[in-house]
Protein backbone atom coordinates (compact mmCIF):
# COMPACT_ATOMS: atom_id res chain seq x y z
CA UNK A 1 0.00 0.00 0.00
CA UNK A 2 3.03 2.27 0.28
CA UNK A 3 2.90 3.28 -3.38
CA UNK A 4 -0.41 5.11 -2.69
CA UNK A 5 1.36 7.77 -0.61
CA UNK A 6 2.92 9.63 -3.61
CA UNK A 7 -0.41 9.47 -5.46
CA UNK A 8 -2.11 10.94 -2.39
CA UNK A 9 0.58 13.64 -2.33
CA UNK A 10 -0.13 14.51 -5.95
CA UNK A 11 -3.91 14.70 -5.31
CA UNK A 12 -3.47 16.87 -2.20
CA UNK A 13 -1.04 19.13 -4.09
CA UNK A 14 -3.48 19.62 -6.97
CA UNK A 15 -6.29 20.34 -4.51
CA UNK A 16 -4.16 22.89 -2.63
CA UNK A 17 -3.05 24.55 -5.85
CA UNK A 18 -6.61 24.87 -7.15
CA UNK A 19 -7.85 26.30 -3.84
CA UNK A 20 -4.98 28.73 -3.33
CA UNK A 21 -5.99 32.38 -3.73
CA UNK A 22 -2.62 33.28 -5.20
CA UNK A 23 -2.81 34.00 -8.91
CA UNK A 24 0.23 33.75 -11.09
CA UNK A 25 0.96 37.07 -12.82
CA UNK A 26 0.69 36.67 -16.61
CA UNK A 27 4.33 37.67 -17.24
CA UNK A 28 5.64 34.66 -15.25
CA UNK A 29 3.47 32.07 -16.96
CA UNK A 30 6.20 31.32 -19.49
CA UNK A 31 8.84 30.69 -16.79
CA UNK A 32 6.40 28.73 -14.68
CA UNK A 33 5.69 26.44 -17.61
CA UNK A 34 9.38 25.67 -18.08
CA UNK A 35 9.74 25.09 -14.32
CA UNK A 36 6.82 22.66 -14.43
CA UNK A 37 8.49 20.85 -17.32
CA UNK A 38 11.75 20.55 -15.33
CA UNK A 39 9.81 19.26 -12.30
CA UNK A 40 8.05 16.65 -14.40
CA UNK A 41 11.43 15.51 -15.69
CA UNK A 42 12.75 15.22 -12.12
CA UNK A 43 9.72 13.19 -11.02
CA UNK A 44 10.03 10.77 -13.91
CA UNK A 45 13.74 10.53 -13.25
CA UNK A 46 12.96 9.70 -9.63
CA UNK A 47 10.52 6.97 -10.62
CA UNK A 48 13.11 5.53 -13.01
CA UNK A 49 15.67 5.55 -10.20
CA UNK A 50 13.27 3.66 -7.92
CA UNK A 51 12.77 1.02 -10.56
CA UNK A 52 16.53 0.78 -11.13
CA UNK A 53 17.12 0.63 -7.37
CA UNK A 54 19.49 3.63 -7.58
CA UNK A 55 17.14 6.04 -5.78
CA UNK A 56 18.58 8.82 -3.64
CA UNK A 57 16.15 11.18 -1.90
CA UNK A 58 18.62 14.06 -1.61
CA UNK A 59 19.47 13.96 -5.29
CA UNK A 60 15.80 13.88 -6.23
CA UNK A 61 14.82 16.82 -3.97
CA UNK A 62 17.81 18.97 -4.93
CA UNK A 63 17.38 18.10 -8.59
CA UNK A 64 13.70 18.90 -8.46
CA UNK A 65 14.08 22.39 -7.05
CA UNK A 66 17.34 23.42 -8.73
CA UNK A 67 16.26 22.13 -12.11
CA UNK A 68 12.98 24.03 -11.91
CA UNK A 69 14.64 27.22 -10.70
CA UNK A 70 17.50 27.03 -13.16
CA UNK A 71 15.19 26.33 -16.08
CA UNK A 72 13.04 29.34 -15.21
CA UNK A 73 16.13 31.53 -14.70
CA UNK A 74 17.65 30.38 -17.96
CA UNK A 75 14.48 31.18 -19.84
CA UNK A 76 14.40 34.60 -18.17
CA UNK A 77 18.05 35.23 -19.03
CA UNK A 78 17.36 34.20 -22.61
CA UNK A 79 14.54 36.72 -22.77
CA UNK A 80 16.87 39.40 -21.42
CA UNK A 81 19.62 38.57 -23.88
CA UNK A 82 17.33 38.16 -26.85
CA UNK A 83 18.15 34.46 -27.23
CA UNK A 84 15.27 32.06 -27.03
CA UNK A 85 16.78 29.75 -24.41
CA UNK A 86 13.18 28.85 -23.54
CA UNK A 87 13.02 26.57 -26.57
CA UNK A 88 16.35 25.01 -25.68
CA UNK A 89 15.02 24.16 -22.21
CA UNK A 90 11.77 22.79 -23.66
CA UNK A 91 13.75 20.69 -26.08
CA UNK A 92 16.20 19.36 -23.50
CA UNK A 93 13.59 18.57 -20.85
CA UNK A 94 11.21 17.14 -23.43
CA UNK A 95 13.84 14.70 -24.64
CA UNK A 96 14.75 13.73 -21.10
CA UNK A 97 11.12 13.19 -20.14
CA UNK A 98 10.61 10.86 -23.07
CA UNK A 99 13.82 9.01 -22.28
CA UNK A 100 12.80 8.63 -18.66
CA UNK A 101 9.31 7.45 -19.65
CA UNK A 102 10.85 4.91 -22.04
CA UNK A 103 13.18 3.66 -19.30
CA UNK A 104 10.28 3.38 -16.83
CA UNK A 105 8.29 1.38 -19.37
CA UNK A 106 11.26 -0.82 -20.09
CA UNK A 107 11.99 -1.57 -16.45
CA UNK A 108 8.40 -2.18 -15.44
CA UNK A 109 7.93 -4.55 -18.37
CA UNK A 110 11.04 -6.56 -17.52
CA UNK A 111 10.02 -6.69 -13.83
CA UNK A 112 6.53 -7.83 -14.80
CA UNK A 113 7.96 -10.57 -17.04
CA UNK A 114 10.38 -11.69 -14.34
CA UNK A 115 7.59 -12.00 -11.81
CA UNK A 116 5.40 -13.88 -14.28
CA UNK A 117 8.26 -16.30 -15.01
CA UNK A 118 8.86 -16.76 -11.30
CA UNK A 119 5.20 -17.52 -10.62
CA UNK A 120 5.14 -20.01 -13.52
CA UNK A 121 8.36 -21.60 -12.26
CA UNK A 122 6.89 -21.93 -8.75
CA UNK A 123 3.73 -23.54 -10.17
CA UNK A 124 5.73 -25.99 -12.28
CA UNK A 125 8.18 -26.77 -9.58
CA UNK B 1 15.28 -1.34 -0.27
CA UNK B 2 14.06 0.80 2.58
CA UNK B 3 10.58 1.78 1.50
CA UNK B 4 10.11 4.84 3.72
CA UNK B 5 13.31 6.31 2.29
CA UNK B 6 12.03 6.69 -1.26
CA UNK B 7 8.37 7.30 -0.45
CA UNK B 8 8.80 10.47 1.55
CA UNK B 9 10.93 12.45 -0.97
CA UNK B 10 8.80 11.44 -3.92
CA UNK B 11 5.62 12.37 -2.05
CA UNK B 12 7.05 15.80 -1.28
CA UNK B 13 8.13 16.23 -4.88
CA UNK B 14 4.76 15.15 -6.22
CA UNK B 15 2.97 17.50 -3.77
CA UNK B 16 5.01 20.43 -5.09
CA UNK B 17 4.43 19.27 -8.67
CA UNK B 18 0.66 19.13 -8.04
CA UNK B 19 0.63 22.69 -6.72
CA UNK B 20 2.71 23.95 -9.64
CA UNK B 21 0.62 22.06 -12.19
CA UNK B 22 -2.70 23.39 -10.97
CA UNK B 23 -1.33 26.93 -10.67
CA UNK B 24 0.02 26.78 -14.19
CA UNK B 25 -3.23 25.25 -15.44
CA UNK B 26 -5.28 28.06 -13.91
CA UNK B 27 -2.98 30.73 -15.29
CA UNK B 28 -3.03 29.17 -18.75
CA UNK B 29 -6.86 28.94 -18.85
CA UNK B 30 -7.01 32.56 -17.68
CA UNK B 31 -4.69 33.60 -20.48
CA UNK B 32 -6.61 31.57 -23.04
CA UNK B 33 -9.82 33.35 -22.09
CA UNK B 34 -8.08 36.74 -22.21
CA UNK B 35 -9.16 38.95 -25.12
CA UNK B 36 -5.64 39.76 -26.31
CA UNK B 37 -4.92 36.06 -26.96
CA UNK B 38 -8.13 35.44 -28.94
CA UNK B 39 -8.16 34.86 -32.67
CA UNK B 40 -9.31 37.74 -34.86
CA UNK B 41 -12.29 35.78 -36.22
CA UNK B 42 -13.60 35.03 -32.75
CA UNK B 43 -13.10 38.64 -31.76
CA UNK B 44 -15.07 39.81 -34.80
CA UNK B 45 -17.84 37.35 -34.03
CA UNK B 46 -17.90 38.49 -30.41
CA UNK B 47 -18.08 42.14 -31.40
CA UNK B 48 -20.89 41.39 -33.84
CA UNK B 49 -22.96 39.43 -31.35
CA UNK B 50 -22.41 42.03 -28.65
CA UNK B 51 -23.42 44.92 -30.88
CA UNK B 52 -26.52 42.97 -31.93
CA UNK B 53 -27.33 42.41 -28.28
CA UNK B 54 -26.81 46.11 -27.60
CA UNK B 55 -29.18 47.06 -30.42
CA UNK B 56 -31.80 44.68 -29.07
CA UNK B 57 -31.43 46.16 -25.62
CA UNK B 58 -31.71 49.71 -26.97
CA UNK B 59 -34.91 48.69 -28.76
CA UNK B 60 -36.18 47.24 -25.52
CA UNK B 61 -35.39 50.50 -23.75
CA UNK B 62 -37.43 52.55 -26.22
CA UNK B 63 -40.20 49.96 -26.07
CA UNK B 64 -40.34 50.12 -22.31
CA UNK B 65 -40.20 53.91 -22.40
CA UNK B 66 -43.24 53.95 -24.70
CA UNK B 67 -45.00 51.56 -22.40
CA UNK B 68 -44.23 53.75 -19.42
CA UNK B 69 -45.50 56.83 -21.21
CA UNK B 70 -48.76 55.15 -22.22
CA UNK B 71 -49.22 53.81 -18.72
CA UNK B 72 -48.68 57.26 -17.27
CA UNK B 73 -51.15 58.72 -19.73
CA UNK B 74 -53.75 56.13 -18.88
CA UNK B 75 -53.20 56.71 -15.18
CA UNK B 76 -53.64 60.44 -15.76
CA UNK B 77 -56.89 59.74 -17.59
CA UNK B 78 -57.97 57.53 -14.75
CA UNK B 79 -57.20 60.30 -12.30
CA UNK B 80 -59.32 62.70 -14.34
CA UNK B 81 -62.12 60.17 -14.44
CA UNK B 82 -61.86 59.65 -10.73
CA UNK B 83 -61.93 63.38 -10.10
CA UNK B 84 -65.03 63.80 -12.23
CA UNK B 85 -66.64 60.87 -10.42
CA UNK B 86 -65.84 62.49 -7.08
CA UNK B 87 -67.29 65.79 -8.29
CA UNK B 88 -70.39 63.95 -9.47
CA UNK B 89 -70.72 62.20 -6.12
CA UNK B 90 -70.40 65.50 -4.31
CA UNK B 91 -73.14 66.95 -6.48
CA UNK B 92 -75.36 63.94 -5.88
CA UNK B 93 -74.82 64.29 -2.15
CA UNK B 94 -75.83 67.94 -2.27
CA UNK B 95 -78.89 67.13 -4.33
CA UNK B 96 -79.91 64.24 -2.11
CA UNK B 97 -79.38 66.35 0.97
CA UNK B 98 -76.83 64.14 2.69
CA UNK B 99 -74.52 67.10 3.30
CA UNK B 100 -75.12 70.34 5.12
CA UNK B 101 -75.11 73.32 2.77
CA UNK B 102 -74.51 77.03 2.86
CA UNK B 103 -75.22 79.81 0.45
CA UNK B 104 -77.26 82.97 -0.11
CA UNK B 105 -81.02 82.80 -0.03
CA UNK B 106 -84.20 83.60 1.88
CA UNK B 107 -85.65 82.82 5.25
CA UNK B 108 -89.43 82.83 5.68
CA UNK B 109 -90.62 82.97 9.25
CA UNK B 110 -94.13 81.90 10.19
CA UNK B 111 -95.37 82.72 13.69
CA UNK B 112 -97.89 80.69 15.61
CA UNK B 113 -100.66 83.28 15.41
CA UNK B 114 -100.75 83.18 11.61
CA UNK B 115 -103.61 81.13 10.22
CA UNK B 116 -101.53 78.84 8.04
CA UNK B 117 -102.22 75.20 7.28
CA UNK B 118 -99.94 72.56 5.79
CA UNK B 119 -101.14 73.10 2.22
CA UNK B 120 -99.92 76.67 2.50
CA UNK B 121 -96.51 75.34 3.43
CA UNK B 122 -96.63 73.05 0.40
CA UNK B 123 -97.61 75.96 -1.79
CA UNK B 124 -94.78 78.10 -0.46
CA UNK B 125 -92.27 75.29 -1.02
CA UNK B 126 -93.60 74.59 -4.52
CA UNK B 127 -93.40 78.27 -5.31
CA UNK B 128 -89.80 78.36 -4.06
CA UNK B 129 -88.86 75.38 -6.24
CA UNK B 130 -90.51 77.15 -9.16
CA UNK B 131 -88.54 80.31 -8.44
CA UNK B 132 -85.29 78.39 -8.73
CA UNK B 133 -84.56 77.34 -5.17
CA UNK B 134 -81.69 74.90 -5.00
CA UNK B 135 -82.27 73.58 -1.48
CA UNK B 136 -84.99 74.08 1.09
CA UNK B 137 -85.26 73.23 4.75
CA UNK B 138 -88.23 73.40 7.10
CA UNK B 139 -86.94 74.18 10.59
CA UNK B 140 -84.22 71.52 10.95
CA UNK B 141 -85.59 69.19 8.27
CA UNK B 142 -84.20 69.24 4.74
CA UNK B 143 -86.84 69.00 2.06
CA UNK B 144 -85.95 66.26 -0.41
CA UNK B 145 -87.88 64.13 -2.85
CA UNK B 146 -88.84 61.88 0.09
CA UNK B 147 -90.03 64.58 2.47
CA UNK B 148 -93.63 64.52 3.64
CA UNK B 149 -95.58 67.50 4.90
CA UNK B 150 -98.85 66.63 6.51
CA UNK B 151 -101.13 67.23 9.42
CA UNK B 152 -101.74 65.20 12.55
CA UNK B 153 -103.98 65.24 15.59
CA UNK B 154 -102.66 65.25 19.08
CA UNK B 155 -105.10 63.21 21.14
CA UNK B 156 -103.22 63.73 24.38
CA UNK B 157 -102.96 67.50 24.25
CA UNK B 158 -103.71 69.33 27.47
CA UNK B 159 -106.58 71.21 25.79
CA UNK B 160 -108.02 67.86 24.82
CA UNK B 161 -107.72 68.26 21.10
CA UNK B 162 -105.33 69.95 18.72
CA UNK B 163 -104.07 69.76 15.17
CA UNK B 164 -100.49 70.32 14.24
CA UNK B 165 -98.44 70.16 11.10
CA UNK B 166 -95.79 67.51 10.55
CA UNK B 167 -92.77 67.24 8.40
CA UNK B 168 -91.32 63.79 7.87
CA UNK B 169 -93.84 62.60 10.49
CA UNK B 170 -92.33 64.88 13.13
CA UNK B 171 -94.18 67.67 14.80
CA UNK B 172 -93.37 71.08 13.37
CA UNK B 173 -92.65 73.58 16.14
CA UNK B 174 -93.34 77.30 15.92
CA UNK B 175 -91.89 79.57 14.75
CA UNK B 176 -91.62 77.74 11.45
CA UNK B 177 -88.55 78.95 9.59
CA UNK B 178 -88.24 78.03 5.94
CA UNK B 179 -84.70 78.40 4.74
CA UNK B 180 -83.95 78.26 1.05
CA UNK B 181 -80.80 78.63 -0.98
CA UNK B 182 -80.97 80.26 -4.37
CA UNK B 183 -80.90 83.69 -5.97
CA UNK B 184 -82.54 85.80 -3.17
CA UNK B 185 -84.08 88.33 -5.56
CA UNK B 186 -85.61 85.69 -7.81
CA UNK B 187 -86.95 83.78 -4.84
CA UNK B 188 -88.50 86.88 -3.32
CA UNK B 189 -90.09 87.87 -6.61
CA UNK B 190 -91.47 84.37 -7.01
CA UNK B 191 -93.20 84.66 -3.66
CA UNK B 192 -94.37 88.24 -3.79
CA UNK B 193 -95.51 88.61 -7.39
CA UNK B 194 -99.03 90.06 -7.65
CA UNK B 195 -101.65 87.35 -7.22
CA UNK B 196 -98.93 85.03 -5.90
CA UNK B 197 -98.75 83.04 -2.73
CA UNK B 198 -98.12 86.03 -0.48
CA UNK B 199 -101.16 87.89 -1.80
CA UNK B 200 -103.10 84.70 -1.33
CA UNK B 201 -102.00 84.40 2.29
CA UNK B 202 -102.69 88.09 2.90
CA UNK B 203 -106.35 87.33 2.19
CA UNK B 204 -106.28 85.18 5.32
CA UNK B 205 -104.43 87.86 7.24
CA UNK B 206 -101.20 85.92 7.29
CA UNK B 207 -98.03 87.82 6.60
CA UNK B 208 -95.00 85.55 6.74
CA UNK B 209 -91.78 87.44 7.22
CA UNK B 210 -89.42 87.23 4.25
CA UNK B 211 -85.80 88.09 4.75
CA UNK B 212 -82.88 88.00 2.33
CA UNK B 213 -79.75 86.47 3.83
CA UNK B 214 -76.21 86.62 2.51
CA UNK B 215 -75.21 83.27 3.91
CA UNK B 216 -77.56 80.57 5.10
CA UNK B 217 -76.77 77.19 6.59
CA UNK B 218 -79.00 74.26 5.76
CA UNK B 219 -78.83 70.98 7.69
CA UNK B 220 -78.31 67.57 6.13
CA UNK B 221 -81.06 64.97 6.19
CA UNK B 222 -81.00 62.79 9.26
CA UNK B 223 -80.81 59.42 7.55
CA UNK B 224 -80.20 58.88 3.88
CA UNK B 225 -82.79 56.90 2.02
CA UNK B 226 -81.76 53.39 1.05
CA UNK B 227 -82.89 51.90 -2.20
CA UNK B 228 -83.51 48.19 -2.47
CA UNK B 229 -85.98 47.65 -5.27
CA UNK B 230 -85.20 50.27 -7.87
CA UNK B 231 -83.04 49.29 -10.79
CA UNK B 232 -82.00 51.22 -13.82
CA UNK B 233 -84.11 50.38 -16.84
CA UNK B 234 -82.47 50.50 -20.23
CA UNK B 235 -84.85 50.04 -23.14
CA UNK B 236 -83.85 47.08 -25.35
CA UNK B 237 -83.55 47.42 -29.13
CA UNK B 238 -87.15 46.32 -29.64
CA UNK B 239 -88.48 48.85 -27.18
CA UNK B 240 -86.38 51.54 -28.77
CA UNK B 241 -87.84 50.71 -32.16
CA UNK B 242 -91.31 50.92 -30.73
CA UNK B 243 -90.66 54.27 -29.13
CA UNK B 244 -88.89 55.69 -32.15
CA UNK B 245 -91.74 54.56 -34.37
CA UNK B 246 -94.18 56.58 -32.44
CA UNK B 247 -92.03 59.60 -31.78
CA UNK B 248 -89.68 60.16 -34.74
CA UNK B 249 -90.21 63.47 -36.43
CA UNK B 250 -90.12 61.60 -39.75
CA UNK B 251 -93.46 60.03 -38.89
CA UNK B 252 -94.86 63.46 -38.48
CA UNK B 253 -93.21 64.78 -41.60
CA UNK B 254 -94.11 61.79 -43.77
CA UNK B 255 -97.77 62.62 -44.20
CA UNK B 256 -96.77 66.04 -45.41
CA UNK B 257 -94.39 64.42 -47.88
CA UNK B 258 -97.20 62.30 -49.18
CA UNK B 259 -99.26 65.35 -49.65
CA UNK B 260 -96.54 67.48 -51.20
CA UNK B 261 -96.38 65.88 -54.68
CA UNK B 262 -100.09 66.11 -55.21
Amino acid sequence: MWFLLPVLGLIIGTYLGSNITFQLPPIYIKYMSIAVLASLDSVFGGIKAILEDTFDGTILLSGFFTNALLAALLAYLGDRLGVDLYYAAVFAFGIRIFQNLAAIRHHSLTKYRQRKARIRGERNG
Amino acid sequence: MDKARWHIPITVVLLCLGIMLSLQFQAQTRVASDLTFQRTETLIAMVRSLSEKRQKLALEITDLGNQLRSQMESSRDEKKLLESIYAEREKMRIVNGTTALKGPGLTITIEEHMPIIYTDLLNIINELWNAGAEAISLNEYRITSHSTISVAEDAYHEDGYSIFMTVNHEKLEYPIIIKTIGNPNNLEKGLTLPGGIMDNLALFNAYPEIEKVEELELPAIEKPTSYYFMKEYKPTEKDKEKTTKTTTPQEIINPLKNIAPR
